[in-house]
């Protein structure tokens, strides 16, 4: 089961790296979201530069809000976990086209369990969030994100390791759409309808103390909320309650949801 | 035992019946055709014997395995050469046959061994290494045969090997599929194609709208035409319908399709009559042909088998470019 996992993932990392522009471009849409958008939304702009006693109780009023140095360290390391939505939110679609080109039938037909099928494409889109966002995490590092003092290698990894999670969850859920939907529009159109109320929705761009109560409300629902809070605590040591048990639980709803999705796909196999 | 044993299968899709009861038995290096036309089930009928559809009632067996309550143990024993062009065109030829090799669970290094011999099977030994969107229609389905082949199975399902290939990669097709039958493999094979069937295989299946209609080897079942066809074409549909008539009138076994008509030529008297009743009509063509197995399936079930399935294979490359 693990060899045949190991298997079909291997593909799906050979076919990943072997599209060298898509490489590029899925590189660089993050990259403008959070420069174009962080660096533009820098409220201390707004102000003229001589008024300096504004400007010092600006910022220690965007400290105080956002619980970091400047807006572009907020949202560089909130973006991390919108960046999983984004890339899990089209996973399904390897699951499609396999179907409908018939390679699916392909594997069907040899004796591997059915969940490595769904297994193997899961975490082969686990694995392109982690790598993808270890590669803006040095990205944003170099363009100013302003990490917290005392950062370890730990703390990275546990950054990491959130983003695997919560990317674990939408990938399992999306892959899913991927083996029940028959035509890639639909698909794409889902993917685009869950992603923007989910961000913005979500302490990702803005926290969500200064939201209105409905959507503060939602927010504080959100997943991607509370996986952007653990990433800013972790990298950037921006203060939260309980971050470990709310790790834990991550990693534990993370695997329910997996093994669920599984189920479900290898039904929708057997047809 | 039979290899494979076809009992009784069915496959409803909500109240549309595709296949109805389909029981026949493959026998150890012989090659079974499912002849017919588009929509007669035959995919289906294959699918359900492959264990990638699930029979609504009845079981298929292959090596004694139940593809209901063993499907595991079927596809071990099982390759499958489907109607699409399933390999994935992002990777090279050599690298889709030696992945299909470590779902077979070989080793790294023995699939990659299998994967070569596969390939020199089908004479793709050179393009091993290049990319599949640079292969020919006829390099992909021997490719697919490659794939299907390299855990070396027992029984090889080939649905439409030859669909929309040229007549040079088709005999090519052929013999790769006539070494398969002499090393002992039992063949199912489905086409539309009757000079398919009539040349490849031991023993046919007529099938259509679901029904195995009849069975038996080429030369037996084109034993039941009686005598030679003969063919008559003429300029209008009406002409045709009332020549159908003044034919069955002289007592002519005789059927009308659109302009043309078919007459059997029981015996030497027919031709006479014919002539006699052509005499003054306006005649397109007339065609004396011996009989074949397309002439067996009209016989059978009143139809022609359509050409239609160019298209189909055009689509199939075509999806394969969009990705």
């Amino acid at each position: 089961m693990l060899g045949e996992t190991y298997v079909l993932w291997y593909r799906e990392m050979k076919k990943w790296l072997g599209r060298k522009p898509v490489l590029f471009i899925s590189l660089f849409s993050p990259i403008f979201w959070i420069l174009l958008f962080g660096k533009s939304f820098n409220p201390i702009n707004l102000l003229p530069q001589d008024a300096d006693e504004i400007v010092a109780l600006l910022r220690a009023k965007i400290v105080e809000l956002f619980g970091t140095q400047d807006y572009f360290t907020y949202v560089a390391a909130g973006m991390t976990v919108a960046f999983a939505l984004f890339q899990a939110s089209f996973a399904g679609a390897s699951a499609l086209f396999d179907r409908r080109l018939g390679y699916m039938d392909r594997l069907l037909v040899t004796p591997i369990n059915r969940e490595s099928i769904f297994a193997a494409k899961v975490l082969a889109s686990v694995t392109r969030v982690v790598v993808l966002t270890a590669f803006l995490m040095a990205v944003s590092y170099i363009a100013g994100l302003q990490l917290k003092a005392d950062i370890t290698p730990p703390d990275l990894l546990l950054a990491l390791l959130t983003v695997a999670f919560i990317s674990l969850i939408l990938s399992s859920i999306f892959m899913l759409a991927g083996f029940v939907m028959d035509n890639p529009e639909g698909l794409f159109a889902i993917g685009n309808l869950v992603n923007t109320p989910l961000l913005f929705a979500s302490s990702v761009l803005f926290p969500t103390a200064q939201m209105p109560t409905w959507l503060r409300l939602i927010a504080e629902v959100n997943p991607l909320s509370h996986g952007a809070d653990l990433v800013r605590y972790f990298l950037v040591g921006k203060p939260m309650e309980d971050p470990y048990l709310v790790l834990a639980l991550f990693g534990i709803i993370s695997v329910i949801v997996f093994l669920t999705s599984a189920k479900v796909a290898v039904k929708l196999m057997e047809k | 035992m039979d290899p494979v044993r076809a009992e009784r299968l069915s496959k409803k899709y909500g109240n549309f019946e595709a296949v109805k009861g389909v029981s026949f038995r493959v026998g150890k290096g012989e090659l079974y055709a499912l002849l017919g036309p588009n929509g007669a089930g035959k995919t289906t009928t294959i699918k359900m014997l492959s264990t990638l559809l699930k029979p609504t009632s009845g079981d298929g067996y292959v090596m004694g395995y139940s593809v209901v309550r063993e499907p595991k143990e079927v596809r071990k024993v099982i390759g499958v050469v489907p109607q699409d062009l399933t390999a994935d065109d992002e990777l090279t030829g050599l690298y889709n046959v030696y992945l299909q090799a470590r779902l077979y669970g070989y080793s790294s290094s023995e699939a990659m061994e299998r994967a070569k011999r596969a390939l020199e099977i089908v004479g793709l030994t050179e393009s091993a290494e290049r990319r599949v969107s640079t292969y020919s229609g006829g390099m992909r389905r021997r490719l697919e045969i490659a794939m299907s082949l390299v855990h070396d199975p027992p029984v090889l399902f080939l649905d439409e090997p030859t669909l929309g290939l040229d007549v040079q990669t088709r005999r090519t097709i052929w013999d790769l599929i006539r070494e398969f039958q002499k090393e002992g493999r039992s063949l199912i094979l489905t086409t539309h194609y009757m000079e398919e069937a009539e040349t490849l295989a031991s023993r046919v299946g007529i099938i259509d709208l679901g029904v195995l209609k009849a069975e038996g080897t080429p030369e037996e079942l084109k034993s039941k035409l009686r005598g030679d066809r003969l063919y008559v074409e003429l300029y209008s549909d009406e002409d045709a319908n009332a020549l159908v008539r003044e034919m069955t009138i002289a007592g002519l076994e005789v059927k009308g399709d659109s302009s043309q008509i078919v007459v059997s030529m029981q015996s030497e008297e027919v031709l006479r009559k014919v002539i006699g009743l052509l005499n003054g009509k306006r005649v397109r063509s007339i065609n004396i042909v011996k009989p074949n197995l397309e002439e067996v399936f009209i016989e059978i079930t009143g139809r022609r088998l359509r050409e239609e399935s160019f298209d189909a294979f055009r689509q199939r490359v075509f999806m394969r470019k969009v990705r």
